[in-house]
């Protein structure tokens, strides 16, 4: 099925997206557009009881935070951006979110910051009017900012209760060397308790990523879209450009296997984490299509290894695998919860075993197909909310700028074959990308 | 659109069990031509729905669990959703389940049992053969119950006592309040519960209450009509007996300020603390009780008074909220979801984790606030800006189909007749409540001087030993703060606290949930 010829229908728009694609997965119409400030508008009008998702997704997260000394401000700015401006202060922006009712929230990755308000849809036009406002306008003196990072160092705190979250904060440490990825979003915590201090640093840190040509306005459900688009071009056209990207300095290749271990403080099982050093998003390569697919194969849940270990021998009390989507390559990371620490070799060895056979056995075609026909139907059940469907599309946003690498991206999938999984394998899940961690308690 | 309306019959709130069987649903599907009435079904069908969705009820939670065999509930349910069946092994149902990426999941609270599900219509067939095979003819195989079994125990032990000191607390609370009634326990037993329980213990469960007359059927989505009728049909092989009912827990009266100090080597204070109150959904009061509590503490909102006070003006922590109803796992949802409708509720404030040396502050700090509203009631502005907010906030607790129906089943639970849409229903009642309404129920059903408290901390003996004494607390910020803050800090930091030593208990935290 074609895609629909996107419109220009007011003067400071330009056509962002005409091309045609074969295959058409992502079943909602849309259209893109582009204002002349850079700001990248996607409409996707669906029936939803009233409600639409209004999502501003600002494509900075942790990744950009490249100073030393400043790492966790993509985070903290997610919180500073509640603080309201001359127009409408805190206290005001917080009664009219209030008072409409708003499910107003946001959070911060390594790859984006998105702010994100479930509102009725008739408060189209009043939140437009704030959102465009505090993006472009944010005003906080130093003591709001000041109280705003005890709040932050109590998120910290809150998550350091998670052993899961010490695992994540030592394994970013050792995979990168170079790379911002090496810190996670909520930033090294001799930062974040440093924060009161970096007022001046958060004005510039604000003027530097929150402009139109790193920001995309996506709205999802009830609404007409000439209105919409009418309301955008009134409210978002006066955000001035001024982006300056971040300078990230680029990973060093890995050529050896690292290794660590971290002990965490409280009573947790043993969690190990084998992680490889992925490949940065690109819709159109295969290999990566197939690199996920493999880990799906091979540590998902339907797989011969998961089967194994979880539902047989009951050796894990959880066992799966994450497939980082990033700008810049991240990890791809097989983790296993084990109930006895005397099993740690078994499960290393299984999961090496299990990854040279990927890498010398062609997969069943039929159990291929099965997971082509999961993938499929996974996405379909989920677009039935707006706050779904924004939520699916909010990280290809991110790392493409818009939603027309989904398509493609999908086309990829269904196109990867078994030999192109054996290729995957062999390329990216090799000992000397690895990075391998183990968690233990007290 | 939806296209339906339901009839109910049920004229009042009377709350037994027995009274569910009476309510008797009309409905009424796409070309308005009427349906047989049916008393154990709830539809709610959507044309262009493209998925269906199920929800199959079982009158049974936790609290129908034997002495000694807490859990019981839970295990039984976790086994029929995540466990063989006569026809295949669990592995085999994951099989077929995967390609069409559906599947079935149980969620046990005290009062109910409901296993969900949700297909897409073109693989209903085989999605419809798997879930009521997990309903009809459960293995209970031994590796399955290992399994699960071994779940639930790392659960207390690993994660609920070290790795999540929030909801530690809330279930500590909970555990408090209800010392001696059948809502005492976690859903998932203790440990030496867990262990105690048998496979013939969970057989002789199943046959008692996964009964056909215990059953209501939900189904909601783009079904054909002929659908509930094959399901009752095919679900009525399951026995025709009727559970005994029991009644609903009742309370010990709380004396003053009752604490339970969780012993912990942790950075953080994790405080919950209420106190039972008679008002259930679906009742006048509910709806102005509804009303303050928004205003009090919405869960995850910062138009939460208590967090504006905490969070907002002093960078305390991460949140403050406060509840009428039940919200479990209030860490990962940001609103309530469905089906754990109780009979008995309680008023429950959730402080999220604070340094060690603010849990004095903070905790006064919240209890002055709500002493000043239990005094002085809710101000006209206030409680128009909190109709306003909640009026469409609404919109947004039942945005799927599947969470619809999970409301319209909780409303045959409460008695309630919300013609299939208890959210429009919710609206409508908010709207008309007036300040007079809102400030007599708080006066009627909240109060700030009989409370249980469960707190986590870290030197507990310390924290016993500063309530007693009314020990000043004052707070130390590392940035400053304004004026009026300062100020109001003064009165906050000796504000008397009336607690007797014998009403604090402290516990190591390996103790908890032990029996």
């Amino acid at each position: 099925m074609l895609k629909k010829l996107f419109i220009i229908f007011a003067i400071g728009m330009t056509v962002m997206n005409t091309q045609a694609f074969s295959q058409k997965f992502f079943p909602l119409e849309s259209k893109t557009f582009m204002l002349k400030n850079g700001l990248t508008v996607i409409l996707v009008p669906m029936k939803s009881h009233s409600l639409l998702s209004y999502y501003t997704v600002v494509r900075t997260g942790s990744r950009d935070e490249y100073e030393p000394g400043h790492t966790g401000f993509a985070h903290f700015f997610e919180h500073m951006m509640f603080r309201g401006t001359k127009k409408y202060p805190g206290n005001v922006y917080d009664k009219l979110v209030t008072e409409m009712g708003a499910n107003a929230n946001a959070y911060t990755t390594d790859d984006l910051t998105c702010y994100h308000l479930s509102i009725a849809s008739e408060d189209l036009e009043k939140t437009m009017e704030l959102e465009s406002d505090r993006f472009r306008n944010l005003f906080y003196q130093e003591r709001e900012f000041q109280t705003e990072s005890g709040a932050v160092y109590g998120e910290y705190r809150k998550s350091k209760t998670s052993p899961e979250f010490w695992l994540e904060e030592k394994l970013a440490g050792l995979a990168f060397a170079e790379h911002t990825y090496k810190h996670t979003t909520m930033g090294f915590e001799e930062d974040i308790a440093a924060m009161p201090k970096m007022y001046d640093y958060s004005r510039s840190f604000f003027s530097r990523y929150y402009r139109p040509e790193n920001a995309v306005l996506l709205i999802v459900g009830d609404f007409r879209q000439d209105e919409a688009m009418r309301l955008v071009e009134k409210y978002y056209s006066p955000w001035q450009r001024g982006y300056v990207p971040p300078q990230i300095p680029k990973e060093p290749e890995q050529t050896r296997e690292k290794s660590g271990t971290v002990k965490y403080p409280g009573k947790t099982l043993p969690i190990l984490a084998i992680s490889y050093k992925g490949a940065s998003f690109d819709p159109n390569d295969k290999l990566i299509a197939a690199a996920s697919l493999f880990c799906e194969m091979a540590f998902g849940e339907n797989s011969d290894l998961y089967k194994k270990l979880y539902l047989q021998e009951q050796k894990v009390q959880e066992f799966g695998y994450d497939f980082g989507m990033n700008r810049d390559p991240g990890l791809w990371s097989i983790y296993s919860k084990i109930k006895k620490i005397d099993d740690l070799g078994y499960i290393r060895t299984e999961i090496d075993r299990t990854i040279k056979e990927f890498q010398t056995n062609p997969v069943s075609q039929t159990k291929l197909d099965n997971l082509k026909k999961r993938k499929k139907y996974e996405f379909l059940m989920n677009l039935d909310t707006p706050e779904k469907v924004a939520g699916k599309l909010t990280r290809i946003i991110a790392m493409t700028g818009g939603i027309a690498a989904l398509d493609k991206h999908f086309s990829t999938i269904m196109n990867v074959n078994p030999q192109d999984i054996i290729e995957a394998a062999k390329k990216y899940f090799v000992p000397e990308k690895r990075t391998v961690l183990t968690l233990t308690g007290e | 659109m939806r296209n339906k309306r339901f009839v109910n019959f049920a004229s009042n709130g009377t709350s037994s069990f027995l009274i569910l069987y009476l309510f008797i649903s009309i409905l009424i599907i796409g070309c308005g031509k009427m349906e047989k009435p049916k008393d154990n079904l709830v539809l709610l069908p959507i044309e262009d729905d493209q998925t269906i969705s199920f929800k199959l009820w079982f009158k049974v939670g936790s609290q129908n669990d034997p002495k000694g065999k807490e859990g019981i509930a839970a295990l039984t349910a976790d086994l029929i959703a995540e466990g063989s069946t006569q026809t295949n092994s669990y592995e085999t149902i994951l099989d077929k389940l995967y390609p069409i990426a559906a599947g079935y999941d149980a969620k046990v609270d005290k009062e109910m049992t409901v296993i969900s599900g949700r297909t897409h219509k073109d693989n209903l067939n085989e999605y419809y053969t798997l879930l009521t095979d997990a309903i009809l003819k459960p293995a209970f195989k031994q590796e399955d119950f290992d399994r699960i079994k071994s779940n639930y125990l790392n659960y207390i032990e690993k994660q609920l006592r070290y790795a999540s000191d929030e909801e530690l607390g809330k279930a500590a609370l909970y555990g408090s309040i209800f010392e001696g009634t059948t809502y005492n326990h976690l859903t998932v037993g203790s440990v030496e519960s867990i262990k105690s329980i048998t496979i013939d213990d969970i057989k002789k469960f199943y046959k008692q209450y996964y009964t056909n007359k215990n059953l209501l059927i939900g189904i909601s989505g783009g079904f054909e009509k002929t659908l509930p009728e094959k399901m009752e049909k095919d679900l009525s092989s399951l026995p025709d007996t009727i559970p005994q009912q029991i009644d609903k827990p009742k309370t010990a009266p709380i004396s003053g300020y009752n604490f339970l100090l969780i012993e912990k080597p942790c950075d953080a204070t994790a405080i919950s603390f209420g106190f039972p109150i008679n008002v259930m959904r679906g009742q006048d009061d509910f709806f102005a009780l509804t009303l303050f509590n928004s205003w009090f503490g919405e869960h995850r909102n910062s138009s939460s008074h208590l967090y504006q006070v905490i969070r907002e003006l002093r960078g305390m922590n991460y949140g403050d909220y406060s509840y009428i109803e039940t919200f479990l796992h209030g860490g990962y949802y940001n609103v309530p979801d469905p089906n754990n409708a109780r009979r008995q509720q309680i008023f429950e404030v959730w402080l999220r984790p604070v340094k060690n040396e603010n849990r004095h502050f903070v905790l006064r700090a919240a209890l002055r606030e709500l002493k000043n509203v239990v005094d002085n009631g809710m101000k006209k502005e206030e409680l128009e800006l909190t109709k306003k907010f909640l009026n469409k906030y609404a919109l947004n607790f039942a945005t799927t189909n599947i969470k619809r129906l999970g409301y319209a089943i909780d409303s045959k639970f409460y008695g309630i007749d919300s013609q299939g849409d208890y959210i429009e229903l919710f609206r409508r009642k908010i709207n008309e409540v007036t300040l007079e309404q809102v400030n007599a129920a708080i006066k009627k059903h909240i109060q700030y001087k009989n409370i249980k408290f469960a707190v986590v901390t870290r030197d507990a003996e310390q924290y016993k030993k500063d309530l007693i004494a009314n020990t000043p607390s004052p707070i130390i910020y590392a940035t400053p703060k304004s004026d009026a803050v300062m100020a109001e800090d003064k009165l906050i930091e000796s504000f008397p606290l009336d607690i007797k030593p014998d009403n604090i208990k402290i516990v190591q935290v390996e103790e908890m949930f032990q029996k």
